[in-house]
């Protein structure tokens, strides 16, 4: 059991290794001095500024565009709209790599949802800019709009099929149970909200394109800008050192990326797209807004023994994005009868996107709403209840679990918050003031996905050491965990190697999504450090010049950055020294994970598409991450507030990388299952599709004052099956079960159930 | 059919401004428009990219930064405002001494992840810090509100600012 937070630092000098000890955040400097340079702390010479148009209808047709005015704007260069803009190519499926759905039109005429861009000024300065696109005069044809799931002609939606599930005979087991419940449970639209919103600064050099721009998958992102304007991918660079927060939302290129580019190379000067805040509640999809009923039975000792599920989830009229109801449903707990189905309801937003944790926050939910439900209705602790319902190996696919510590995450963490003590009656707890407390407990999983990769190696005569790979780190620490990887497997201390991130000039990384980068990296970069530990070695051995040439040892070591005779340290000489005096200027080592054989075209495609996904482990265990929340809250009846006063948290996620970044990573999920339970939603006018609430003032995310303490603990032990360094996935986690822990525990000081998120204080008030 | 709104901005409202600005201590004569936000002027014309846009609303904090010592939300000041005051911005705290304090604790505690909300917790924490806001964990945390963090780091921003204040408490 281990506090992620109070584990001693480790050293070389003690033998402790560096990849899994809390070193801090090497990049932590850089961003409090604010000298971490995000995409659009750029300004090149000769910068134009571009700014996006939304349109103001949930559907129909743009007429026409009446640019004069704005063309005549100071400062203006250049308007785009849906008759004017040069139509893009076509980029190869984002799927599998195989020929796209053809060009892309950045502005089309045909109008899908409300906010979808119809037109782009492009201008000096940005306030230029603004000032023409409000000179724009648009007119449409208004088509019939239908605005949201909540819509009365929205209808039932149609069925997904592809993740529908028949496991035994869930109506008869049903039927059959001592214990049933039935409940409906919805979550809305929730959005990603990065505190750096999107947007893009671009540049050509001939036919070569530079693209600054915050990337969740940098070389996904180059194949689209290469299709978009047909040149090789190799032409494109795409660079995105820093990402202000992403979560999910930045994964693909988008409307605003092509204008950048699409008007830098109109005009022959680099061209600056900054989303608005308001326009990132359009310009890409947040978490589909869902509606799911479920019935679960149970026999008489609280053992599952069917769960009936049927739900929908919303996406645009276009694309059918699906966000899967069952992800926890089916695979948290041992129930040998399960019926699922999911149906789509299309309606007039922009697509909806992966949000952390996709589909394993709504499913968890709903799930874990309903096995409290079904706790109290059988007069069981929850806690009990859960692990009375253990399953020894995953119930959907038959496959053994690489490893499940649930049971230790539910067990540890009912000590640690004091649950022995809870009385199980609602509306038993009192404040001393008065309000009401309560203690709730859900559980998560994140199943886990792996992927391919290359990781470089670089030493360099100078002294320098560097990593170097494409993958991104949004603040999830991947700067920190590689040095620390590559420290370990070179021998030399993190201080010592420089990892460099984010660009498409580096060697190929993998999406950071599905939790997935940091896993494949650290083993990749484990991977060309020992390759590189053993070209020194090698190299100290038989290269001319060296020291250690023809001493007839067999092998050397490498400790802190000095290479010795293995019982030998008295005789240590620098890495540096050693490429000086083998007069080498540098080394380089490139490792990848690709099966042998794999062409350069198929890299290419795993690397660039979704392609790539792979589960872990060979498919032959199945690998998820697990977490068990306890929350107290406090409610106050006469204003309905509820306040989260207390979260203990524990997580089974195999080895930690970096425990003190994990734990900041854990807090941060919790944080947003806090927005998610109490604050978060967006509001659809029920007139034309309008996100009402496109702003921080009205869409509210959690502030400091809204976050109790919150203690967080690791029941996690290697598990190298599910990656080569022992991890499983760390980043999505910490937000899957937040929200019905704390429904669960508004329940036990009410006595009501919250069944619709976020939490509504009128409903909480409407009964008492 | 219908027609987008009327066009509300005036491109006759514009006007030049030469602006004599102390940011960090140096002296910065620009020439900007009425209308930019001390913001954009920071960011744009002076290329100071420390202090961050989240927002453009003043709802978010990312854009803090102190003018004669108090927190500004730069986004909703016009350059121009700023005129006559001496304007702090993360790039001039690792000469601070509260702020350098500040941007160590958010280290050591590690009070960020993403990094784009942290120079305005760090304006606004070392801002905090003076004002003799963080006396408790529950007054930082509301002295602290104004600045979101969408990685949710609050607790470790708590715990930053704590231990920073402690520093400059002992001094």
């Amino acid at each position: 059991m281990t506090d992620p937070t109070k584990r001693k630092h480790g050293d070389a000098s003690d033998g402790a290794l560096h990849l899994g000890s809390p070193l801090a955040r090497v990049d932590g400097d850089r961003k409090v001095r604010g000298e971490a340079a995000y995409a659009l702390d750029a300004a090149p010479a000769g910068l134009a500024h571009g700014v996006l148009v939304r349109g103001t209808i949930g559907a129909g047709t743009v007429l026409s565009v009446d640019a004069a005015s704005a063309r005549q704007s100071p400062g203006v260069l250049m308007v785009f709209t849906p008759f004017d803009t040069p139509v893009l190519g076509a980029p190869d499926s984002f799927l599998d790599g195989t020929p796209g759905e053809g060009p892309f039109h950045v502005f089309p005429a045909s109008i899908l949802h409300w906010g979808q861009a119809v037109a782009a000024v492009i201008a000096e300065t940005r306030q230029q800019a603004e000032t023409a696109a409000a000179l724009l005069r648009i007119d449409y044809a208004p088509g019939d709009v239908v605005p949201s799931i909540l819509s009365k002609d929205a209808g039932p939606g149609v069925p997904v099929g592809a993740v529908d599930i028949d496991r035994g005979d869930a109506e008869a087991a049903l039927a059959g149970s001592v214990f049933r419940v039935e409940a409906t449970y919805e979550t809305p639209r929730e959005y990603h909200v990065p505190i750096e919103p999107h947007g893009a600064v671009a540049w050509w050099e001939g036919d070569r394109l530079t693209v600054r721009e915050p990337s969740q998958w940098i070389d996904a992102m180059a194949r689209t800008y290469a299709g978009w304007f047909g040149i090789p991918f190799e032409n494109v660079r795409l660079i995105s050192h820093f990402v202000g927060g992403g979560f999910g939302s930045k994964v693909t290129a988008m409307t605003h990326g092509a204008v950048a580019a699409l008007a830098a190379r109109e005009l022959g000067r680099p061209v600056k797209v900054a989303v608005t805040r308001a326009q990132n509640f359009t310009a890409h999809g947040g978490r589909a807004a869902t509606r799911q009923t479920l019935r679960l039975g149970a026999d008489a000792d609280g053992r599952l023994k069917a769960i009936v599920q049927d739900g929908e989830s919303e996406t645009s009229v276009f694309v059918p994005f699906v966000e899967q109801l069952n992800a926890a449903t089916s695979v948290m707990y041992d129930v040998p009868n399960l019926r699922s189905r999911q149906r789509l309801v299309h309606v007039n937003t922009v697509t909806p996107a992966h949000m952390r944790a996709p589909g394993k926050h709504p499913s968890a939910f709903g799930l874990e709403s309903a096995i409290d439900e079904l706790a109290h209705l059988a007069g069981i602790d929850p806690v009990e209840l859960r692990l009375r319902n253990e399953a020894g190996f995953n119930p959907q696919t038959g496959q053994p679990w690489s490893s499940r510590r649930l049971r230790e995450a539910l067990v540890e963490g009912a000590r640690r918050f004091g649950w022995k003590d809870r009385p199980a009656a609602p509306r038993s707890m009192r404040d001393a003031d008065g309000a009401f407390l309560g203690w709730g407990v859900a559980a998560g999983l994140f199943p886990a996905l792996d992927h391919f990769g290359e990781a470089g190696l670089r030493v360099d005569a100078d002294g320098s050491i560097e990593v170097l790979s494409a993958g991104i780190d949004m603040g999830t620490g991947t700067y920190t965990i590689l040095a620390q990887a590559a420290a370990d497997a070179l021998g030399v201390l993190p201080g010592d190697v420089t990892v460099r991130l984010g660009d498409s000039e580096l060697p190929s990384g993998p999406l950071a999504g599905n939790s997935l980068l940091a896993g494949v990296m650290t083993g990749l970069v484990h991977k060309a450090a020992a390759a590189m530990r053993e070209t020194i070695i090698g190299l100290a051995l038989t290269e001319q010049g060296s020291p250690f040439r023809g001493s007839e040892l067999n092998t050397l070591d490498i400790t802190r950055g000095r290479i010795h005779p293995t019982l030998d340290e008295g005789r240590a000489v620098p890495i540096a020294d050693l490429l000086k005096a083998i007069g080498r200027d540098r080394i380089e080592r490139i490792e990848d994970n690709f099966p042998a054989g794999t062409s350069a075209q198929e890299r290419h495609r795993i690397m660039t598409t979704v392609a790539g996904l792979r589960p872990p482990d060979g498919g032959v265990s199945s690998v998820a991450s697990w977490c068990a929340h306890f929350v107290e809250v406090k409610v106050d009846e006469d204003f309905g507030t509820v306040r989260v006063r207390r979260v203990v948290s524990g997580f089974d996620c195999g080895r930690l990388y970096n425990p003190h970044l994990a734990a900041s990573q854990f807090r941060g999920g919790i944080v947003m299952g806090i927005g998610q339970a109490l604050l978060e939603g967006g509001r659809v006018d029920p007139r034309d599709g309008r996100i009402v609430n496109d702003n921080l003032g009205d869409y509210l995310i959690p502030t400091n004052a809204d976050i109790p303490d919150i203690e967080v603990f690791s029941v996690g032990e290697p598990d190298f099956r599910a990656a080569p360094m022992g991890g499983k996935p760390v980043g999505e986690i910490g937000i899957v079960g937040v929200a019905p822990a704390i429904c669960n525990a508004v329940f036990h000081a009410t006595g009501q159930r919250i069944r619709r998120l976020p939490l509504d204080i009128a409903a909480l008030l409407s009964t008492n | 059919m219908r027609s987008a709104d009327t066009p509300f901005v005036r491109s006759a409202a514009r006007t030049d401004l030469d602006l004599h600005l102390r940011v960090n201590g140096r002296s910065h004569r620009i020439r900007a428009e009425a209308r930019e936000t001390l913001l954009d002027v920071l960011r744009e014309r002076l290329g100071l990219f420390g202090t961050k846009k989240g927002c453009d609303h003043g709802q978010c904090g990312a854009c803090t930064v102190l003018v004669d010592g108090r927190r500004v939300l730069s986004c909703l000041t016009l350059a121009a405002q700023a005129e006559h005051g001496a304007v702090t911005t993360v790039e001039g705290m690792v000469e601070h001494p509260v702020g350098r304090l500040v941007q160590a604790a958010f280290v050591a505690e590690d009070g960020l992840q993403c990094g784009y909300c942290t120079p305005g917790q760090i304006v606004s924490a070392t801002a905090c810090i003076l004002e003799g806001a963080a006396t408790s964990d529950e007054a930082i945390r509301e002295a602290m509100s104004g600045n979101l963090c969408r990685c949710g780091a609050y607790p470790n921003i708590v715990a930053a600012v704590r231990s920073a204040a402690a520093v400059v408490e002992r001094r």
